[in-house]
């Protein structure tokens, strides 16, 4: 990372030396500001900055869908969440879950534990070990900071594409930009993560489930029932587009389980209060 | 042997066929297990797309009938799937395809039950099949909502409501080691 650093000052240094001398709106000053800024945006990020770029991440989300207007079930999907999480390296992370008002099957994770989950996934759900299950999975990408790492690199893109204009000009406060940056970064919901991070979410997502008391086999029943669908329909586009055909993943996940779950299937399903709550949501 | 005996022996194989047995399918390659456990005896595979019916569940397993093995046994949950009776699924008979249940259709009956709600001002809570979802476009052109993150941050979960949550839901937690993917 240090010496990325270092490249990146040498390349703004050299920027700024083959900058016309008749500029009047570039200056020493502003090379300081650069190099200080591109020392800042390649350094590693705080987990103060990882939350505060996952709030403005799902905030975008929110934008295209809003939550679903029952408490209830917020709660509820924010308990199971909680708990999935507690079992996980970084249980200490303020962890966000929703359900938000999208007839799409989708669910989507963002930095420093923001989670949500569409309404249309939430509804081919049947109990409480496959809400588990996908969370788990979710869970799993902040956990490895998947998303995070996508973003830094595409913020780098982003600045490198901005450098001698808007960096140079602009004197707002580095936070600002980031923030601006960030926001740029929802984007990434629409294109995916590399397809070998979705397998290994699923396998550290098994286990999680299981850790936390459930039956890890539910993530793959969610992932049966999704197969299950006709993949031209609209609601999947997203989905089947950002992550591996369904097939794939379950052979994988079935695969590398390999039995070493089995003495954990018999882990709570919970039905009884899942159904408590999807019943009043769709009575 | 006699019309009695015949009876009499179609009335045992009856009454051992729980009688609230569901019509399902298999989605993919399964084997049959006499327990479910898969470290117990392996009874047959099932090809996907053959039928069965489901007589239980049993955590990540489930129990099925056969007819065309004439068998009763254990096999994972997510190789077979409830066929609803409002509507027969298409059946391709090619192991492991993907999407082979035609459409929605085997969810008809979540479908009904699910999408439909008393407030019909929520056009995308009612929304059933092909009806469009969050879409890569929506996405893309979303503005962020400041109002709906504060709300979400607002049903966060905590250590207190824990306990609750975990005893209720008979919880415990286990520690259990991760691993790899196989290489291919």
């Amino acid at each position: 990372m240090k010496a990325i650093s270092n490249i990146l000052v040498l390349v703004a240094c050299c920027l700024a030396l083959a900058w016309p001398v008749s500029s009047p709106a570039f200056s020493l000053n502003d090379l300081k500001k650069l190099t200080d800024n591109i020392r800042k945006i390649s350094a590693e990020v705080s987990v103060e900055e990882e939350i505060q770029m996952g709030a403005n991440l799902i905030a975008g989300l929110l934008g295209a869908a809003p939550l679903v207007a029952n408490p209830a079930l917020q709660r509820y999907v924010n308990d199971v969440g909680y708990w999935v999480a507690s079992q996980s390296s970084r249980k200490d992370l303020p962890w966000h879950f929703g359900v938000i008002d999208s007839a799409g099957i989708n669910a989507f994770a963002a930095p420093g534990g923001y989670i949500v989950m569409t309404m249309g996934l939430f509804n081919l759900l049947e109990n409480e070990a496959q809400l588990s299950g996908v969370l788990a999975h979710e869970i799993s990408h902040v956990v490895m900071k998947h998303h995070l790492k996508a973003l830094q690199k595409t913020m780098k893109r982003e600045f490198w594409a901005n450098i001698g204009t808007q960096l140079v000009v602009d004197n707002e406060k580095d936070r600002k930009r980031l923030s601006k940056l960030v926001n740029a970064g929802v984007q990434l919901y629409a294109i995916g993560l590399d397809r070998s991070l979705e397998y290994d979410a699923d396998l550290k997502g098994v286990v999680l489930a299981a850790r936390a008391g459930y039956d890890p086999y539910a993530l793959l029943d969610v992932l049966a029932t999704i197969d299950s669908i006709n993949p031209e329909q609209e609601t999947l586009t997203v989905m089947l587009k950002t992550h591996p055909p369904v097939a794939d993943r379950l052979s994988q996940l079935a695969n590398a389980m390999d039995g070493k779950l089995d003495k954990y299937a018999s882990g709570q399903s919970n039905s009884g209060r899942f159904f408590e709550i999807a019943g009043k949501i769709n009575p | 042997m006699n019309r009695a005996h015949v009876f009499l022996g179609s009335l045992l194989l009856f009454l051992s066929i729980p009688l609230h047995a569901e019509q399902a399918i298999v989605v993919r390659l399964a084997t049959v297990y006499d327990k479910p456990s898969s470290v117990s005896e392996q009874i047959t595979r099932i090809v996907a797309g053959s039928e069965v019916e489901i007589f239980e569940r049993q955590g990540g397993w489930k129990q099925i009938y056969s007819e065309q093995k004439s068998v009763i046994g254990w096999v994972r949950s997510y190789q077979v799937r409830t066929v609803y009776s409002e509507s027969v699924p298409e059946i391709k008979t090619e192991p492991d395809s993907r999407g082979f249940l035609s459409g929605l259709a085997a969810f008809s009956r979540r479908a009904s039950s699910f999408f439909s709600t008393s407030d019909s001002s929520r056009s995308t809570r009612t929304a059933t099949i092909g009806i469009r979802g969050l879409s890569e476009e929506e996405i893309k052109e979303a503005k962020p909502n400041l109002v709906e993150l504060e709300k979400m941050q607002q049903f966060a979960s905590s250590l207190a409501r824990m306990t609750d949550f975990i005893r209720e839901g008979k919880l415990i937690a286990l520690e259990i080691a991760h691993f790899k993917l196989k290489a291919k």
